[in-house]
């Protein structure tokens, strides 16, 4: 057992934190010259624009450890933004089942971050239970091309999307897992409808997307018909690794506590209440066994092993971490977190406070809801066989 | 022992509730929320017909004599729909202060006028450096002449915009956090030197930040005795945790049961949700919170109609951090259990939660009250 960084992996970080330092944002800049600057740099470094990506794709070919380093260095940088639906979902997809001509056609765009994209999994009846989704693709009489009919819900930014990942029904003869097809269509084209969805932060950024007769040619499905759930599972793995968020919320915590020491209370801060350092100091405990969980997820990942168990409760501690601190953020602005739209007086932090506490109550809905999850684990990590009885 | 309620109490809940249904539909509520006032002129005039602004006051004050029973009464049914027309600031908070502190001649100028609703009061206690402490106040008033002269700001006050006198309490002698040497003053939100800042909170309603600049006041806008005020405001304060509290238990109501409603309609993996036992559970120790919330707001309710101060005050702090924890477990997992949907604006139960979040945030929160409770 051994937790230093090697030599290696210590310049490395330097590296990170130099490139960092060198192309921050600086006032005034244009933001959309600096922000596509910043990708075509990093590309130069040898892929650090998409450092998930493998090294046959153009990626860095980094260890886990290098991950690591990148992940906690990025959790303090100020990175251009970026949607993940293009780069870190489908792309894998496309690398693992997509065609050379697919590859070829989509993964570029994606990655000089052209076209954005979004992903149509979830519907009104098919929530934690994604694989009962009813989006119909018919093949056409011909055989060129599928027509679509159906809804998809929770679509994250389907307003401003180019294109959708989405997952159709072709078949509904056997289990609900099969018959699944793995579609890829342009979002502005006839029959396509985007309503959005106000959610309790006040915010627009989930959709409902209403699809009527929508054409897709055949090349644009991704793999075998049928297959697409094959494919998607894959993708979710992805997704709820990416969700746990540990070092942004080592980050936010200590953000949190400065926060709370700009609290008066009585004499003292709010950082010398017993009952909210106390509140603090649970977190921070939780937060530190899980740091050390993703490490060992991580160490077992570099030694090329299959991820052990502990991999399993990422998503689900990552993520109520996330909510405890959105919490006791709200705690700290005392009565100015009941305040919506101006903020007159208060802290500043007070202002988005409660907004923000109202959105992380989706963390653990959202890529597969914490009781799902639960499930899943006591099937597959515990292996409890359940009786038929 | 006993507790029913009585043959009036009866009627007052049922006609509040009626009040509720009928005007209350989430779409009815949402267009108020949106209206420039945040509540609805006509309801104001109904509930001002219907008597019920009248409640808390004696006889003698041309009320109808109700002690924090009645209000509790009302304000869970409020809870309810989450009424947006301002009887908790106008009647609670700042008819409470009047009732208990006011003269002959400064009750006979506003109460009449509060209790037919063509009054409105707001009560401004709240100070940036008080966190939650009632007593620490730097907004002074300064005697002048006959009069006073007050400076200073408060935060977050309830339904100051459409008051048409606001109580705010103010130090006239002393340090920034003794109890003794705080006052109480009626002030004119339209004088000279009075400068409200007005927004929505995050459950729809409406609050201002208030600044004071040298602001006038004559010698009858002193509420009660001079240095004397913190008791009053004390104790409109606790009437004031009772109500919000018997609010939020109407509103607990409505998410734990609109939960189980949801999990039986709502079908995935080929059952509805409701037959999975962890969402049972769930909702098992939901509805427990629940009850337990009521028991302690009859217990606290009680106590300070029939038990000493002290006693009647511990209450209140056991009320108030149970209803804060009960109420974000409650409404957290009734948004967990209708998933995606109750992130929406388009169910009651994000609303509802909202309203909880900022009832923990108002006269001190889960964690405030325990202290005291332990002290």
């Amino acid at each position: 057992m051994d937790i230093e960084l090697s030599n290696e992996d210590l310049e490395f970080r330097n590296e990170v934190r130099a490139f960092f330092e060198e192309n921050a944002y600086k006032n005034g800049e244009d933001f959309n010259k600096w922000r596509m600057d910043w990708f075509a740099k990093a590309r130069e470094k040898g892929g650090w624009d998409v450092p998930k990506w493998p090294k046959e794709f153009g990626g860095p070919g980094w260890t886990p450890t290098q991950h690591y380093i990148w992940e906690q260095e990025t959790a303090t940088a100020n990175l251009p933004w970026d949607l993940p639906f293009g780069l870190g979902m489908l792309a894998p997809v496309l690398m693992a089942h997509g065609s050379k001509e697919q590859q070829d056609r989509f993964l570029p765009d994606i990655r000089d971050r052209k076209v954005n994209w979004c992903q149509g999994y979830s519907e009104p009846g098919a929530g934690s239970d994604l694989a009962g989704l009813k989006t119909k693709a018919e093949l056409s009489a011909d055989g060129t091309h599928y027509v679509v009919n159906g809804t998809k819900i929770w679509t994250t930014m389907a307003h401003i999307a180019d294109w959708i990942f989405c997952l159709t029904r072709t078949d509904d003869s056997g289990i609900k897992q099969q018959g699944i097809t793995f579609l890829l269509f342009p979002m502005k084209q006839e029959g396509i409808e985007v309503k959005p969805i106000i959610t309790l932060g006040g915010s627009h950024s989930v959709n409902t997307v209403f699809l009527t007769d929508v054409k897709v040619p055949v090349e644009n499905r991704i793999g075998e018909e049928g297959q697409g759930w094959t494919y998607a599972k894959g993708l979710l793995q992805h997704e709820r690794t990416g969700l746990a968020g540990i070092s942004r919320s080592l980050v936010a915590l200590e953000k949190l506590k400065e926060q709370a020491a700009s609290v008066p209370r009585g004499n003292a801060t709010l950082m010398d209440d017993p009952a909210f350092r106390g509140k603090i100091a649970e977190l921070e405990v939780d937060l530190w066994a899980t740091e050390y969980t993703e490490l060992r997820s991580l160490a077992s990942a570099a030694a090329g092993a299959a991820p052990g168990p502990e991999s399993s409760i990422l998503k689900l501690k990552g993520t109520e971490i996330q909510q405890r601190i959105q919490k006791l953020t709200v705690e700290a602005g005392g009565i100015y977190s009941a305040s919506w739209g101006a903020k007159p007086a208060g802290p500043a932090f007070a202002k988005n406070g409660m907004g923000g506490y109202m959105s992380s109550r989706a963390y653990t809905i959202y890529g597969g809801a914490s009781e799902v999850q639960k499930d899943v684990i006591a099937k597959n990590v515990l292996q409890i066989k359940r009786s038929s009885k | 022992m006993n507790f029913d309620l009585s043959e009036e109490q009866q009627m007052l809940q049922d006609s509040v509730a009626r009040f509720v249904q009928d005007n209350y539909e989430l779409d009815k509520r949402t267009e108020l929320v949106a209206s420039k006032q945040g509540f609805s002129d006509d309801n104001w005039k109904t509930i001002a017909e219907l008597g019920w602004l009248g409640m808390p006051f004696s006889e003698a004050d041309g009320g109808f004599g109700g002690n924090q029973v009645d209000t509790m009464v009302m304000m869970e049914q409020m809870g309810k729909g989450l009424v947006c027309e301002p009887f908790f600031a106008s009647i609670v908070l700042g008819g409470g202060a009047l009732k208990r502190a006011a003269n002959a001649e400064q009750k006979a100028a506003l109460l009449p006028g509060v209790i037919d609703g063509s009054r409105q009061l707001a009560l401004a206690y709240a100070e940036l450096q008080a966190r939650f402490d009632l007593h620490d106040v730097t907004t002074t008033a300064r005697a002048e002449g006959d009069g006073y002269v007050l400076n200073g700001h408060k935060s977050m006050v309830l339904n100051a915009a459409t008051a048409t006198e606001i109580v705010v309490s103010a130090r006239t002698s002393g340090g920034q956090i003794d109890e003794s040497g705080i006052s109480l003053f009626i002030v004119d939100p339209k004088a000279d030197g009075v400068k409200l800042e007005n927004f929505p909170t995050v459950d729809g309603l409406r609050a201002s930040e208030i600044s004071f600049d040298n602001v006038a006041l004559t010698a009858n806008s002193l509420l009660g005795e001079l240095d004397g005020g913190f008791a009053v405001l004390n104790a409109t304060a606790n009437d004031g945790i009772l109500a919000l509290a018997a609010e939020a238990v109407g509103a607990l109501e409505v998410l734990y049961k609109d939960t189980v409603a949801y999990t039986q309609e709502r079908e995935q993996f080929d059952h509805p949700l409701s037959d999975f036992q962890v969402l049972q559970h769930r909702m098992v120790e939901m509805f427990m919170e629940y009850e337990q919330c009521k028991s302690l707001l009859y217990r606290a309710t009680l106590e300070s109609v029939q038990g000493d101060d002290a006693t009647a005050q511990r209450n209140v702090h056991a009320l108030k951090h149970l209803i804060g924890k009960a109420g974000i477990f409650i409404g957290e997992n009734a948004v967990q259990l209708h998933g995606g949907m109750g992130m929406t604006e388009e169910l009651r139960v994000g609303h509802y939660f909202k309203r909880l979040l900022v009832i923990d945030s108002q006269f001190g929160n889960a964690d405030f009250h325990l202290q005291k409770f332990a002290a």
